[in-house]
C-alpha cells in the first residue's frame, strides 16, 4: 500500500541501452546553444553579452534600464549582483553541458550492447562536448574545475589544476575515437575535434602546435569557405562546408515556446517598428561601423590604410553615404535605408531608443523572410527561427591559422589566408531583397543604390610581423564581428585594456550613456566566479572556488 | 385549533437581571415573540405540549418543554466564554473543560460577519496564534499559519471537515454557512492524533446537522459594494509634465541629454496631440499635415499605425479598478424525526472583483443526514460545489506580469485607447515596456477556471456495549478543474506578442481516507473518568491532469476556443500530462483520564507510514501526553470568590510533516522537447529524443519531526463574565525537508530533498474575554486576543549554514534561510544612507558606482570593498505581535459588532521600488520622487534628509537589493463593523425571526506603509512544491483587500 513510484518519469534501468546512451548524448548536444532552462540571457552560447557587448563591437542596446546586468557588463562593473546572476547562468549552463556529457560516458560504461564504431563515436562525441564546454568556461574564468565522468565530489577546487591540459587530452581522445564523417549533420567528427584542438592551442598561445594542427585541418580536412559570406548566416544555408561546429536550431517541432530555435539570441532583433517587433539588443557600435570602411583605391580596411583617422566619423552611417565600405558591413549591421535581407529597408522606427544606443541593428542572426525559417509559436515569434548558430566556422579557424603563421614568421602564408577571406567577402553584397533570390547580388550590381562596396586584397608582401599581425587582427574583427569572439580575442592579444579604454574615450562622445562606465581595468581580464557557486562550494567554511583576481 | 397563552419573565441565571429582546419561538413553527423592556413575554401557543426555543445573543440557546404550564419564567445561562461546550478534537470529542491541549474555538457567528468566499479569510485575526492573510482578488487562496512557521515546505494546516482530511489552503468549496463549529488544535499534544500531518496545526470543522422536528427554514442574503482599501492614484505620478521632469533631471544629473521624441524641447516640454509609435523622432500635433491622414482615416487596428492621442495624465488605477458588487444567498432546511435527521443547504455566492473583468462565482449544495437503527447510526455529510473564477490575481499572484505589475510600469502620458478606439500601449520609444493593464484584463476576460469539488464522508457507528462504540468513517475529496485561456496579440506593446494561442488544462483528483475507531468511555467509582480510543486509518491521494496548447488561431471567438487542427496551426500543438500518487497508513490510540474533573492525564500515540518517504525511514511514531490540574476544584481555592475556574495545562507532543512532492526517493530521468531534445540531423523542424537526470532521489528521506511543549492556563472570573486563556509554547522541528541548491557542477537535475536542519518557534497566545451589562438594556462583550512568536533556524546541515529562498525579483537573491535568523529573512546590502559628498565616497570602502547622492552600502565584512559578501539579513516578514479585538453590544433589538486587527513589527520587502523609485525600464514612479530625491550641488547633497537617492540615469547601483527596499509593514485595520436589528417575532408574518443588518468591512487602516495594502497573502513559489513561506512579505504589486459596504437579511420561517 505504501509503495508509490514517481509518476511520469523514467528510471535509470530503462535507459541502460543504446537508445538511452544516445539520448543522453543528444541531451549533451542540446546544451550547445547554452539554453537549458536557465533564466537569463547570459547563457547564450553566442556570447553576445560576454564576448561582444563587453568589446568595442557592440552596445547593450534596447533602452536604459532594460536588462541592467548587461549594461553592467558593458560598463565593466562586473562586481554587481546583476552580473553575478548573469555569470551564474553562464556557469550553470556550461557545467550542465559538461554534466550531460559525463552522464553519457558514465551510462556508456555500464552498457555492453553498444560496441565497435558506435561505441567509439559516442565516447568521442561526449569527450569532445566535454572539452568544448570546459573551454567555454575557461574563456570566461580561466580558473575552473575540470569534471570527468568519474567525479563524485562536485566541490572541486578551481585552482591548482590545468584545465587546458585536460581539454586537450579529451580532444586527443576524441580525435582517436571519432570517425572522419558522420551521417547526421549535427554530430561532431574527427575533423571537428582537430579544428577545435587548433583553436584551443591558438587561444593559449601555443603557436607551434596550433600551426601544425590547423595546417593539417586546412590541407587535409573537409572544410572550405562558402562561396559567399552571407551563406553562413542564412537560414537556408543550414550546414555547409564552412561549418565546423554549429548549434542545430529547430522550430515548429512541437516545442510550445520555440526553445529549440535561436532562443538565447532572440532579443537581438530590431524593435517594434520592424517586422520582428522586439527587442533591439546587441546594437553594433559606431566604432565597428567605421571599421568596415575601406580605402577607395586599394579596397583595404581603413583601419589599416589610415590608422589615425579611420574612426573619426560620428554620424549615422545611413544609406546614400557612398563612402566605400566592405560589403560585410551590410551583412553584419542593419542601417537605415539599406535593405535588411528581404524584410524591407531598415528604418528609423526599427530602433528602440536611438538617442541612447545609436541607429544600428544586429543582422547576422536574423533569418530571411523567404526561407520560412520563423517559428509560429512563442512570445514574439518572429524573433525565433531555425538558422543554425555557428560556434566555430572555417573562416575562424583559418584566421587563427593566419595568426599562427604570423607568430612563427611565415607572413606570406598569413597574407594568403587573409586574402582568401577578403576575396570571398567580395563575392556578394546585400541586394534589393525584394525576394529571396535577390538578397545576394554581386557587389557592383546596379541595383545597389545605397552603398559603395569595395573589398581589395593585400597585394604586396607584408614586411613585418607587426604589420601582418595588425592586418590579421583587423580581418578577424571584420569577418567575425558580432559573433561573440571580440572580447576574448582582445584579451588573448593582450590589448584589451588599451583598446577598450581608447574605444570608450571616443565612443562616449557619440553615445553619451557610456560616460557612466568606469573603464576597463586589469581585473576585467577575467569574469568573476559567480558568488552563488562559491557559496555552494564551501567545504568547512571555505569555498573551494577561489575568486578571480580583483573581484 | 385552540390556542393557549403562555407568559413569563426571562432573566439572567447568574445575576437575576431581566433580559429584554429575547427571542422566544415555538419549536417547529413560525410562532414567536420577544420579551419587552422588563423581560416579560406573552405568547399564544398551539398546544401546551409544545417546546419553546429561547435564544438571546450572548446566552446559551435553550429548549424548554411547556409541559402544560401557562406561566413559565425562564432563566438563561450566559454563554460562558470558556464553557461546557463539546469540542471535536480528532476522531472523538471532548468537553472543553476537560481539554488539556491548546485548542481554540472559532466563533462561527462572528466569523460570518465577514463577506468572503472562504471561511479561512473569515477567520482572520479571530484566534490567538492563527495568522491569516488574503488578497482582495475574489476567491483567491489564503495563507493560514498556526503558531509560526515550521517547515521550508508547505505550512498549511491540516483541515478535517467532518472527518475528511484536506491538505491545502484553497478550501473555497466549503460553504461557510454550513459550518456548525470550528476548532483549532494548536499544539502537538492536541494534534498528534493526526500524527504525520499535524505539524502545522489542525483545523477541525463540523458541519451543521439536522435536529428532529418540523422543517426549519432559514434564509440569509447579503449584498455589498466593494472598493479597494487603497490605490495607486495618490502614490504614482499622474501628471505627464511631472514625469517629464523626472526624465529630465535623471538625464541632466547624469550629464546626458534628455530624449526629445515625446515631449520635445526639454526646457519647454509639451504634450503632443498624437504619439506616432514607430518613428521615435516624429511625434506630432497635426496628423493631417504631417502624415496626410485624419483620425477618421484610422479605422482598423493596423499594427504599423497605432496612433495614440497623448494623454494629459492617465490615472491607470482608476482605469483598472471599479466598485464591485458582492452578493450571497443561503438557504438552509433542517429537520427530521427521532432517528432520522437531515440538514440541506444551498448557497450561491457571486463576487465581482474591484479589478475590471474579475469575478468569482460559486454554488454549493450540501446534504447531511443521520439515521439511527438499534445500536447503529449511519449517516453522511456531502457537499458538491461548482465555482468559476476569471481575472484578478489568483492565489496571491504578484509580479511584473500581473495587471498591477503592468500598471506600475505605465507612464501617465500613455492613453488607454488609440484614436481608432483600440487599446493603446507603450509602443513608442522611451515609453517603457509595460503592457496596458486594461487591455490585458480585457483580453483575458473569457479565461475561466472552473473547479468542481465533491467532498464529504459516510459513516457508521455501532454501540457494541454500553461504553464501547465502534465507528467507521469513509471520507472522500474528489474533484476536477479546468482552465482555458487565450493569449491574444499585443500590437500595442513595446515588446509585442504576435501570436494567438490557447492553453487548456484539465485535471482530476481522487482522494479518500478510511478510518476505523473503537472508543471506550466509562466512569469508575464516580470519580475516575476514562476515555480510550484506538484506530487505524488509510489515506490515498491520486491526481492526474493534462495540459495542452496550440497557437496560430485565426478566430478568437468563444466557440473556437478548442484545440483542434483546423482552428489554428496544428504544428504548434503540444500536450503533456502529469500525475501524483501517494498513500499513508496509520495506527493510533488515545487515552484520557481524569480524576473528579480535577486531575487530568492524556496520552496519544500514532504510528504513520508514508509513501513519500524513503523505504528505510518510512514509518514514524508520534507520541504525546498532557496533564491538567483544575486548581479551582481544590478546596483551598474556595475562598477566592472572583475566580470561578482555573485550570493549568501542560502538554508535550511529537508530530510530523511529509509534504514534499511524491516519488522523490529515487533518481528520476526524463527530458523535454525544449530542453534535452536536439535536432541532431539538422532537419530544422524536428528534434531527436534526449534524456537527462531530472531529479536526484534520496532513499533516506525521513519525517520532519516537531517536538512541542505547551503550558497553558484557562481561567474564568466573576462568575464566568471574564475569561483569560494564556498559552506559552516552544516547538522545535527537526529533520526539516528541503531541496537546497547544489553546485551547478552537478548539473541541473532537481536537487535532492534532504533532511536539512532544524527550526524553532517560541511564542505566547493570550485571549481575554469579558461580558458585561450597562443598565438593564445594554449588554456588551469584548474579546481580545494577542499572540507573539519568534521563529529561528537553529541548525542547517551540510557545508553551509544557509541557503537562499526562491527569489522572485529582477535582481539577485533577496531571501535567505540562515542559521540564527527566521525562515524567509530578507537579504541584501545594508543601506547606510546617501553619500553626501566626494569625501564620504573616498572615505568609504570601495563601492561600484559610488557618488554623492547615491546609496551607500555598509562594508559588513570590513574588507574595504563592497561585494556580495557584504549582504546580510536586513529584515523579516514575521510580525512581533498580532492581535484582534472584537467588541459586541446589544441594545434592545439592535446589535452592534466591530472587529479590529493589528499586525506589528512585520517587514515588507518592496520590490516595486525597482520600478517606482529606480525607474528600471522607464516605468512610472512615485509622486514624491520629484520632491524628496537628493539634490547635489557642487558635489554636495544639499538636502541631507532626502528620502530617495538622486535622480540619475546612470545610477544603476543604488537599486541593488538592500535595506532601502525593506519597510515596516505594521498596520491596524478595522476589519468589520456591523449593526443589526432583530425584528420582534411576529412583526413580519410568516417569519419567525428576521434580522436586518448593515456592515462595513475594512473600513479604515492605520499604517506607516507607503504602498498598497500591507496585508498580503503568500504567493506560490517553488517548483512543484509550495515553498511560499520562504518568500513572504515581498511586495511585487499586490491586489489590495476590499472595503465593502453591505447589508443583509437573516430570516427564519
Amino acid at each position: 500500500f505504501l509503495s508509490s513510484p514517481a509518476q511520469g518519469t523514467l528510471s535509470s534501468d530503462v535507459l541502460a541501452n543504446e537508445d538511452g546512451v544516445d539520448g543522453n548524448l543528444i541531451a549533451a548536444y542540446s546544451m550547445l546553444d547554452g539554453y537549458g532552462n536557465y533564466g537569463g540571457w547570459g547563457t547564450a552560447a553566442s556570447n553576445w553579452t560576454f564576448g561582444s557587448v563587453s568589446s568595442d563591437n557592440a552596445y547593450k542596446g534596447s533602452e536604459p534600464g532594460d536588462q541592467q546586468p548587461i549594461a553592467d557588463v558593458e560598463f565593466y562593473n562586473w562586481g554587481t549582483s546583476g552580473v553575478d546572476t548573469y555569470v551564474n547562468d553562464k556557469w550553470s549552463s556550461t557545467y550542465d553541458g559538461i554534466n550531460r556529457a559525463n552522464a553519457t560516458l558514465e551510462l556508456l560504461a555500464s552498457v555492453d550492447e553498444v560496441t565497435g564504431e558506435d561505441r567509439a563515436s559516442i565516447e568521442g562525441e561526449a569527450k569532445f562536448l566535454r572539452a568544448h564546454y570546459h573551454f567555454e568556461a575557461w574563456k570566461m574564468w580561466k580558473n575552473i574545475p575540470y569534471y570527468t565522468e568519474e567525479a563524485e565530489d562536485f566541490r572541486k577546487p578551481n585552482t591548482g589544476n590545468n584545465p587546458i591540459q585536460s581539454i586537450l587530452a579529451d580532444l586527443n581522445d576524441a580525435i582517436e575515437l571519432l570517425p572522419t564523417s558522420q551521417s547526421e549533420a549535427g554530430r561532431v567528427t574527427q575533423w571537428t575535434a582537430k579544428a577545435y584542438k587548433g583553436r584551443v592551442e591558438a587561444y593559449t598561445g601555443d603557436w607551434e602546435s596550433a600551426l601544425s594542427t590547423l595546417r593539417e585541418v586546412e590541407q587535409s580536412g573537409p572544410y572550405a569557405l562558402r562561396d559567399n559570406f552571407h551563406q553562413v548566416f542564412s537560414a537556408s544555408g543550414g550546414n555547409g562546408s564552412e561549418t565546423i561546429l554549429a548549434y542545430q536550431a529547430s522550430v515548429n517541432d512541437g516545442e510550445p515556446g520555440g526553445a529549440n530555435g535561436n532562443y538565447p539570441d532572440r532579443l537581438n532583433f530590431p524593435h517594434s517598428g520592424s517586422p520582428f517587433g522586439c527587442c533591439g539588443f546587441h546594437q553594433p557600435s559606431q566604432n565597428l561601423v567605421n571599421a568596415f570602411k575601406v580605402d577607395g583605391g586599394t579596397g583595404l580596411p581603413l583601419p589599416i590604410t589610415d590608422p589615425n583617422n579611420w574612426n573619426s566619423d560620428d554620424d549615422n552611417f545611413a544609406a546614400g553615404d557612398m563612402t566605400p565600405v566592405d560589403p560585410r558591413l551590410d551583412w553584419t549591421v542593419g542601417r537605415d535605408g539599406v535593405p535588411f535581407l528581404d524584410w524591407g529597408e531598415h528604418a528609423p522606427g526599427w530602433i528602440r531608443d536611438r538617442g541612447y544606443s545609436g541607429p544600428y541593428s544586429a543582422k547576422k542572426t536574423v533569418w530571411e523572410q523567404g526561407t520560412d525559417a520563423g517559428s509560429s509559436v512563442g512570445w514574439s515569434s518572429f524573433q525565433l527561427h531555425f538558422q543554425n548558430l555557428h560556434l566555430y566556422r572555417y573562416a575562424d579557424a583559418l584566421l587563427l591559422l593566419a595568426e599562427a603563421e604570423v607568430e612563427v614568421g611565415s607572413l606570406e602564408n598569413a597574407r594568403t589566408i587573409v586574402n582568401r577571406i577578403r576575396e570571398r567577402a567580395g563575392q556578394a553584397a546585400q541586394g534589393p531583397g525584394t525576394s529571396l533570390d535577390n538578397i545576394e547580388v554581386p557587389i557592383d550590381d546596379p541595383a545597389i543604390t545605397w552603398a559603395n562596396y569595395q573589398v581589395g586584397t593585400y597585394d604586396t608582401p607584408w614586411t613585418s610581423a607587426s604589420e601582418a599581425r595588425e592586418a590579421v587582427r583587423v580581418e578577424r574583427r571584420l569577418e567575425l564581428a558580432m559573433e561573440g569572439h571580440r572580447y576574448f580575442d582582445l584579451r588573448r592579444w593582450g590589448i584589451a585594456q588599451e583598446t577598450l579604454n581608447n574605444y570608450l574615450d571616443v565612443e562616449e562622445t557619440r553615445r553619451e550613456y557610456l560616460t557612466g562606465s568606469d573603464g576597463y581595468q586589469e581585473r576585467n581580464n577575467l569574469y568573476p566566479i559567480p558568488s552563488v557557486q562559491r557559496e555552494l562550494s564551501e567545504v568547512d567554511g571555505e569555498s573551494t572556488l577561489e575568486q578571480n583576481p580583483g573581484w | 385549533q385552540d390556542t393557549s397563552t403562555i407568559s413569563g419573565t426571562v432573566t439572567d441565571q447568574a445575576t437575576g437581571e431581566t433580559l429584554p429582546g429575547v427571542n422566544i419561538l415555538v419549536k417547529g413553527t413560525a410562532i414567536g415573540a420577544s420579551t419587552n423592556l422588563n423581560g416579560e413575554y406573552e405568547l399564544d401557543v398551539p398546544s401546551l405540549n409544545d417546546t419553546l426555543v429561547v435564544s438571546y445573543v450572548g446566552y446559551t440557546r435553550s429548549e424548554i418543554p411547556i409541559n402544560g404550564r401557562t406561566s413559565l419564567d425562564i432563566e438563561l445561562q450566559p454563554q460562558a466564554i470558556e464553557g461546557d461546550e463539546v469540542f471535536v478534537t480528532g476522531y472523538t470529542s471532548q468537553r472543553q473543560a476537560d481539554i488539556t491541549g491548546a485548542v481554540s474555538e472559532v466563533s462561527v457567528e462572528d466569523m460570518n460577519r465577514t463577506t468572503s468566499a472562504s471561511f479561512l479569510d473569515k477567520m482572520k485575526g479571530r484566534i490567538a496564534g492563527v495568522n491569516v492573510e488574503s488578497s482582495g482578488s475574489p476567491g483567491s487562496a489564503n495563507t493560514v499559519r498556526i503558531r509560526g512557521v515550521s517547515s521550508f515546505q508547505n505550512n498549511d494546516p491540516l483541515y478535517i471537515i467532518d472527518g475528511t482530511p484536506i491538505q491545502g489552503d484553497y478550501n473555497n468549496f466549503l460553504n461557510p454557512n454550513d459550518i456548525e463549529s470550528m476548532q483549532v488544535l494548536k499544539d502537538a499534544s492536541a494534534a498528534s492524533i493526526y500524527g504525520s500531518r499535524a505539524n502545522n496545526g489542525v483545523v477541525i470543522i463540523t458541519t451543521k446537522k439536522g435536529s428532529a422536528g418540523a422543517p426549519e427554514v432559514s434564509f440569509d442574503a447579503n449584498w455589498g459594494v466593494a472598493t479597494p482599501v487603497s490605490g495607486y492614484s495618490d502614490i504614482l505620478m499622474q501628471d505627464p509634465f511631472n514625469y517629464h521632469e523626472i526624465i529630465k533631471r535623471s538625464h541632466d544629473n547624469a550629464g546626458l541629454s534628455t530624449p526629445t521624441n515625446i515631449y520635445g524641447d526639454p526646457e519647454n516640454p509639451s504634450i503632443p496631440n498624437y504619439i506616432w509609435p514607430n518613428d521615435g523622432t516624429n511625434q506630432t500635433m497635426d496628423l493631417q499635415a504631417q502624415f496626410g491622414i485624419t483620425e477618421e482615416d484610422y479605422e482598423i487596428c493596423n499594427c504599423d499605425r497605432l496612433i495614440m492621442p497623448a494623454s494629459q495624465g492617465t490615472d491607470w488605477w482608476d482605469e483598472l479598478f471599479d466598485p464591485a458588487l458582492t452578493q450571497s444567498y443561503n438557504l438552509n432546511i433542517s429537520g427530521g424525526n427521532e432517528g432520522a435527521v437531515y440538514n440541506l443547504s444551498f448557497n450561491y455566492y457571486d463576487q465581482e472583483g474591484t479589478m475590471r473583468y474579475n469575478f468569482y462565482k460559486k454554488g454549493t449544495i450540501r446534504v447531511n443526514t443521520e439515521f439511527e437503527a438499534g445500536i447503529f447510526t449511519f449517516g453522511e455529510n456531502a457537499s458538491f460545489t461548482v465555482d468559476q473564477q476569471s481575472g484578478g490575481m489568483q492565489s496571491g499572484a504578484m509580479g511584473e506580469d500581473t495587471p498591477i505589475g503592468q500598471l506600475i510600469k505605465m507612464q501617465p502620458i500613455i492613453p488607454v485607447h488609440d484614436i481608432g478606439g483600440y487599446y493603446a500601449g507603450a509602443k513608442a520609444n522611451t515609453l517603457g515596456n509595460g503592457s496596458n493593464p486594461v487591455a490585458q484584463v480585457w483580453k483575458n476576460r473569457h479565461d475561466v477556471t472552473e473547479t468542481n469539488a465533491f467532498v464529504g464522508n459516510a459513516f457508521a457507528t455501532a454501540s457494541i456495549m454500553e461504553n464501547l462504540e465502534f465507528k467507521s468513517n469513509f471520507g472522500f475529496n474528489i474533484g476536477r478543474n479546468r482552465f482555458e485561456g487565450m493569449a491574444l496579440p499585443t500590437p500595442e506593446n513595446s515588446e509585442p506578442n504576435s501570436v494567438t494561442s490557447l492553453n487548456e488544462n484539465f485535471g482530476v483528483y481522487t482522494n479518500w481516507n478510511w478510518s476505523n475507531t473503537l472508543n471506550y468511555a466509562k466512569t469508575f467509582n464516580q470519580n475516575h473518568n476514562l476515555d480510550v480510543l484506538a484506530g487505524t486509518e488509510a489515506n490515498r491521494e491520486n491526481n492526474r491532469s493534462i495540459g495542452a496548447s496550440m497557437a496560430g488561431y485565426s478566430s478568437t471567438s468563444l466557440n473556437t476556443r478548442y484545440i483542434r487542427d483546423a482552428l489554428g496551426d496544428p504544428g504548434t500543438k503540444a500536450v503533456n500530462s502529469f500525475g501524483g500518487y501517494s498513500t499513508l497508513l496509520s495506527f493510533f490510540g488515545k487515552a484520557d483520564y481524569n480524576y473528579a474533573e480535577k486531575y487530568y492525564l492524556s496520552a496519544t500515540l500514532r504510528h504513520d507510514g508514508s509513501s513519500r518517504l524513503g523505504a528505510n525511514n518510512r514509518w514514524g511514531t508520534f507520541p504525546a501526553f498532557s496533564v491538567g490540574w483544575r486548581v479551582s476544584e481544590e478546596s483551598f481555592m474556595d475562598g477566592l470568590s472572583g475566580l470561578s475556574d482555573l485550570k493549568i495545562r501542560f502538554g508535550y507532543g511529537v508530530t510530523g510533516n511529509q509534504q514534499i512532492p511524491t516519488g522523490r526517493t529515487v533518481d528520476e530521468f526524463g527530458g523535454a522537447v525544449g530542453e534535452t531534445f536536439y535536432d541532431i540531423t539538422g532537419s530544422n523542424t524536428g528534434v531527436e529524443q534526449g534524456f537527462r537526470k531530472t531529479a536526484i532521489g534520496n532513499d533516506d528521506l525521513k519525517w520532519e519531526e516537531n517536538v512541542s511543549y505547551n503550558l497553558g492556563i484557562d481561567s474564568e472570573f466573576l462568575d464566568g463574565r471574564m475569561s483569560l486563556v494564556v498559552d506559552l509554547y516552544h516547538r522545535e522541528v527537526d529533520d526539516l525537508l528541503f531541496n537546497p541548491s547544489i553546485p551547478a557542477t552537478q548539473g541541473n537535475a532537481a536537487p535532492p530533498f534532504v533532511n536539512v536542519g532544524k527550526m524553532q518557534n517560541e511564542g505566547i497566545d493570550v485571549s481575554l474575554g469579558y461580558r458585561g451589562t450597562i443598565g438593564s438594556e445594554l449588554s456588551w462583550n469584548v474579546d481580545i486576543n494577542g499572540s507573539h512568536y519568534k521563529n529561528e533556524i537553529i541548525r542547517i546541515d551540510g557545508q553551509q549554514d544557509f541557503f537562499y529562498g526562491p527569489a522572485q525579483g529582477r535582481g539577485s537573491q533577496m531571501v535567505i534561510n540562515q542559521l540564527g535568523s527566521p525562515i524567509g529573512a530578507f537579504y541584501g546590502y545594508k543601506a547606510d544612507g546617501l553619500f553626501m559628498n566626494q569625501d564620504e565616497v573616498d572615505a568609504h570602502a570601495d563601492q561600484d558606482g559610488a557618488a554623492p547622492g547615491r546609496l551607500r552600502f555598509a562594508d559588513v565584512n570590513g574588507d574595504g570593498q563592497i561585494t556580495p559578501e557584504d549582504k546580510k539579513v536586513i529584515g523579516s516578514y514575521h510580525p512581533d505581535f498580532t492581535g484582534g479585538l472584537n467588541l459586541g453590544m446589544q441594545w434592545k433589538n439592535f446589535d452592534f459588532n466591530t472587529f479590529l486587527f493589528a499586525s506589528i513589527g512585520n517587514d515588507i520587502f518592496d520590490i516595486t521600488d525597482e520600478f517606482t523609485v529606480f525607474r528600471l525600464f522607464n516605468t512610472n514612479v512615485r509622486q514624491d520622487r520629484l520632491t524628496k530625491s537628493a539634490i547635489v550641488e557642487n558635489g554636495e547633497v544639499i538636502n541631507p534628509d532626502a528620502k530617495y537617492p538622486r535622480l540619475d540615469q546612470n545610477d544603476q547601483f543604488s537599486s541593488e537589493y538592500s535595506s532601502f527596499y525593506v519597510k515596516d509593514g505594521s498596520y491596524l485595520r478595522m476589519q468589520n463593523l456591523e449593526i443589526g436589528y432583530n425584528a420582534p417575532a411576529g412583526m413580519i408574518p410568516g417569519l419567525s425571526r428576521v434580522r436586518f443588518y448593515v456592515q462595513a468591512q475594512n473600513l479604515f487602516t492605520i499604517t506607516g506603509y507607503d504602498n498598497l495594502d500591507p496585508a498580503m497573502p503568500a504567493q506560490p513559489v517553488g517548483d512543484g512544491v509550495d515553498a511560499s513561506d520562504q518568500a513572504r512579505g515581498i511586495n511585487q504589486g499586490t491586489y489590495p483587500n476590499n472595503r465593502i459596504f453591505g447589508f443583509g437579511i437573516n430570516a427564519s420561517f
